[in-house]
């Protein structure tokens, strides 16, 4: 008998310092620029304005986080703003008091569009993947068909609509604009998956006594967690980031999201690059975690709609 | 006959109408109605200005907008930036998922970091980038020069030349990981019979890339292809944040032109219209996308 | 109790036609078998009767009501599906205790029906497991569980054996067929493997295309079938089919080969003759000898089979007792009784 000839080494190493080099650029490229705002967070002014630039933060300090959470308590003024850094002068925005409130809003927010978006969605998948009902094609079209149009052309008469119901500055109105957009992709995301559950397992819950209610229940939703995580992640993260109808809709600082706040810091010229950064790290915290922890089931869920293309 | 009054009002038709309502009801306010008012607006001259006077031009709007000049600098704008963003974001997508589909240790650390980008707010990443660009303090400019590569700090945002290619790069860092995600997913579900079979045949890394693994992404990268086109050719926000359609008109795109038109010019008819062609286009260059590239690759 | 009577009972989908007016009553605690290839509407016919597909037209009731329209969970059927479909979130016992739970059965009594279903399967030790966690055999029999806790009136099987293997799917079958006499229920049974019809049935509906090719007992469609296809579908090895004539004198020909048939048929008909691979004997008195060369031996140990060549070149497939030695290309005599054989009418192909 033979003895099992040995693989060679070379091809072996060489795949593994290619693995090792294509690692080590990706992990650079993605996780790089948010490295990068990370450590100007932690640097005091005198610090980030230094030429060249401190890759480290030499003496990692919280002040600016520290600025954001009590500029509440203070009242900002000409004469007190330097008093962000005052070896440097560190400048405070004005509207440094909004970024907390705003946090919150955006969380807000961001709850009851994923939660809502979850009950909506997860109803209409079901039926258009597994009733086959009159205008079934019809009513998945129409759904995917209004992401077609730019959110740009929608501000204005949506504007026009909410404003006539008195409902600007209302963050109810927020959450309903935020289901409309995301929806559609939830929807999408879950009739995949639910189009790759067995077909048998529905029709053995229907024979054994379920309605429509039971089967979405008793088989649909408990196989469907995957799918269920990503399209709350989904709507969260859109709901979280969103721009444009936010900076329309909501015009008082009690409203305000995060990203319109922190957009405002940066169109400021005086503020500061570190507190600015750390506004970002802020912004940038609950997404990223999010997504980061949800990651495998992020992909299961995706798994099956990818696949039929 | 009684089969087809079961159909319409049957316990399946009725559940469904249950289920389907309401979503349906949430985009009939929040999104139909703004899409048909908006085309309504787009047939009227209607500037803020004078709110009152509202003339019905039919398609006078559009024929204007034809004719702006500003109009076709954002077509050419917008087309070299989707063209690109494009391009590259799925070039890196493709890269990408290939290293994550390799097995070894750490694998699952890397996947976890992929997303990173992805959930980053659009405002986080035009800030952030905006930073690594900045002309004074900017990590670009330091990494440049120490390299050797230039050999004064430069204003890389105020470059017309560059601003389109810089603010695409800021793009692509974000979208990249989902349409890596997308190409990953297509990827696994190919079957390990395939490789088998490849390599009893002698085929070697590339050739099963070739002769296996492309084939088998079309419908993936058809998919990648559609949503980033879609995507990229409307984007706002960081044009925004970072350059406001400048330096002079550099990164003026049509996204910026609806803007500008819209709400700084209170020129809401043609605004609209600027809408509406912009939405044509990106349906039109969806399906053109999926017919042609999708007989060829 | 439990008739089902399918009354012109059509299934179109779009303008292909899955299912053909069809007419069919099944009696009361009668075994009825759907049995036909893939695609001849069986499977279909019987989710119509669950409710599981849409009816296009005509009419189904049980008894007395008219179930059209039904929706499948009123229906009060119970059924088993070749994929076994159970639960993969639910146990064993969750899974049996599905349907009484969904009535809202008192709870004590769940426990009574589970247990008595487990004990009658032999799952009994099975019930806090998950599906993942068992055998083919053993899901099926779970999947029988969940079916006759609730002692419907209607069973129906979709090919429940299919997935089994070989040996596992005779010990099932012969637990069907025990549970079929303890339950006294209208069993409806779809299969394509014409074994499993002949011992479970107590009548067969073949089909194809669509339509109802015969129906009648196993006995009757085996040794009378109504046309070639009936023939050649039931029967292992399937049935010699001969194309040929008729001639003066009342025998079959083709070529060289020539015998006499039990039946009237004009001369210069033309003919297709059957004859089942069982139905030769060695040669004798008011039999037919053919001698035909043998060109394949296959000992099966209990019998041997023997694809032979008769007179006019006409191949033949015979099934022989093991005692008959022959070997290939020896020349062999064997008789056939005329009225064994089956004649049909080539163009029609139905039985004469």
């Amino acid at each position: 008998m033979q003895a099992t000839p040995r693989r060679p080494i070379a091809p072996r190493v060489l795949r593994g310092a290619l693995l090792f080099c294509f690692s080590a650029l990706f992990v650079l490229y993605v996780a790089g620029p948010v490295a990068w705002l990370v450590s100007s967070s932690l640097q005091s002014e005198a610090q980030i304005t230094a030429v060249p630039p401190n890759w480290l933060p030499p003496l990692a300090s919280l002040a600016n986080f520290e600025a954001i959470f009590t500029a509440a308590d203070r009242q900002v003024t000409y004469e007190n703003r330097r008093q962000g850094d005052a070896a440097t002068g560190g400048f405070l925005p004005s509207g440094a008091a909004n970024l907390l409130p705003s946090l919150w809003n955006s969380l807000t927010v961001g709850i009851w569009v994923a939660v809502l978006n979850l009950l909506l969605s997860v109803t209409a998948a079901y039926a258009i993947a597994v009733i086959d009902f009159r205008g079934r094609r019809a009513t998945l079209y129409t759904v995917l068909a209004t992401r077609v149009v730019p959110d740009i052309a929608l501000v204005v008469p949506l504007f026009l609509v909410i404003r006539n119901l008195g409902l600007i500055n209302s963050l109810g109105a927020l959450v309903v604009t935020y289901l409309a957009i995301t929806v559609p992709f939830t929807i999408f995301i879950l009739i995949s998956y639910f189009e790759g559950i067995p077909r048998d397992l529905y029709r053995a819950a229907r024979i054994d006594g379920c309605g429509h209610w039971g089967a979405l229940r008793h088989v649909y939703l408990p196989l469907s967690l995957p799918a269920l995580v990503a399209a709350l992640t989904f709507a969260f993260l859109t709901s979280w980031n969103e721009f444009v109808f936010a900076l329309v809709l909501t015009q008082n600082v009690q409203a305000q999201t995060l990203p319109i706040v922190i957009s405002g810091f940066i169109m400021d010229f005086t503020t500061s690059f570190s507190f600015v950064n750390a506004a970002g790290v802020i912004a940038i915290i609950p997404p990223v975690l999010m997504a980061v922890v949800f990651q495998r089931y992020i992909v299961s869920g995706l798994t099956a709609g990818a696949v039929k293309g | 006959m009684l089969a087809a009054l079961n159909r319409r009002f049957g316990y399946d038709e009725r559940s469904a109408a249950l289920l389907v309502f309401p979503v349906v009801a949430v985009l009939l306010v929040v999104a139909a109605f703004p899409i048909l008012y908006s085309f309504w607006v787009s047939l009227h001259d209607i500037v803020l200005t004078r709110p009152l006077r509202r003339p019905f031009v039919g398609f006078d709007n559009y024929l204007r907008v034809f004719d702006d000049e500003r109009f076709w600098v954002a077509v050419a704008r917008t087309t070299v930036y989707t063209v690109v963003t494009v391009a590259v974001t799925t070039l890196l997508a493709v890269l990408v998922a290939l290293l994550l589909n390799e097995n070894f240790p750490g694998n699952r650390l890397l996947q976890a970091l992929l997303l990173v980008p992805w959930a980053t707010p659009s405002v986080v990443n035009g800030l952030m980038w905006k930073w690594i660009y900045d002309p004074t303090y900017g990590l670009l400019n330091a990494v440049l020069l120490k390299l050797g590569l230039i050999e004064r700090y430069r204003v890389w945002l105020g470059d017309p030349d560059l601003t389109l290619l810089l603010i695409a790069n800021a793009a692509i860092w974000k979208q990249m990981p989902l349409a890596a995600l997308l190409i990953i997913v297509t990827m696994k579900a190919i079957p390990d019979d395939l490789y088998r079979a490849a390599k009893v045949d002698g085929a070697g890394v590339v050739q099963r890339f070739v002769h296996v693994t492309s084939p088998a992404l079309r419908p993936g990268l058809m998919l990648v292809l559609v949503y980033e086109t879609m995507i990229s050719i409307r984007h706002f926000d960081l044009f925004l944040i970072m350059t406001q359609g400048g330096p002079g008109d550099a990164s003026f795109t049509l996204s910026w032109l609806i803007y500008v038109e819209t709400f700084r010019s209170l020129r809401f008819g043609t605004g609209a219209a600027m809408s509406y062609i912009l939405a044509t286009t990106t349906f039109v260059l969806s399906w053109a996308v999926i017919r042609f590239l999708g007989k060829r690759l | 109790m439990a008739r089902i009577i399918c009354e012109q009972l059509t299934k179109r989908y779009g303008t292909t036609v899955a299912v053909d007016a069809l007419d069919l009553t099944i009696a009361h605690g009668e075994f009825m078998v759907l049995l036909g290839p893939s695609g001849c509407g069986k499977t279909t016919t019987l989710n119509m009767i669950a409710g599981l597909e849409e009816i296009s037209g005509g009419r189904l009731s049980f008894d007395e009501t008219d179930v059209t329209f039904t929706p499948p969970h009123k229906r009060e059927v119970a059924m088993v599906f070749q994929s076994y479909a159970l639960y993969p979130n639910k146990t064993v016992r969750e899974n049996i205790a599905f349907p009484l739970r969904l009535r809202g059965t008192p709870h004590a009594e769940i426990e009574r029906a589970v247990e008595a279903a487990a004990a009658q399967l032999e799952i009994a030790h099975l019930l806090h497991r998950r599906p993942q966690e068992l055998s083919g055999g053993q899901r099926q029999r779970v999947a029988l569980g969940r079916a006759i806790v609730r002692q419907p009136s209607v069973f129906l099987m979709d090919e429940p054996l299919s997935n089994l293997d070989a040996t596992l799917r005779l010990s099932m079958r012969s637990l069907i067929k025990r549970l079929h006499h303890g339950l006294r229920a209208t069993f409806v049974y779809v299969t394509h493997d014409q074994a499993e019809a002949m011992t479970l049935a107590d009548r067969i509906a073949v089909m194809r295309g669509g339509l109802i090719q015969q129906l009648d007992t196993p006995d009757a469609v085996y040794s009378h079938p109504a046309n070639t296809f009936v023939a050649s579908f039931l029967g292992s090895p399937p049935i010699n089919l001969i194309e040929g004539a008729a001639e003066s004198g009342g025998s079959f020909a083709r070529g060289a080969f020539c015998v006499p048939m039990a039946v009237a048929v004009e001369a210069g008909r033309a003919l297709t003759l059957g004859l089942r691979p069982e139905d030769v004997s060695a040669p004798g008195p008011g039999l037919t000898t053919i001698e035909a060369r043998v060109e394949l031996v296959s000992p099966l140990g209990s019998e041997t089979h023997l694809e032979v060549l008769a007179p006019g070149d006409v191949p033949l497939t015979l099934r022989v007792p093991k005692e008959w030695r022959a070997q290939e290309g020896e020349v062999i005599a064997f008789g056939i009784d005329p009225a064994r054989l089956h004649v049909f009418d080539r163009a029609t192909e139905v039985r004469l």
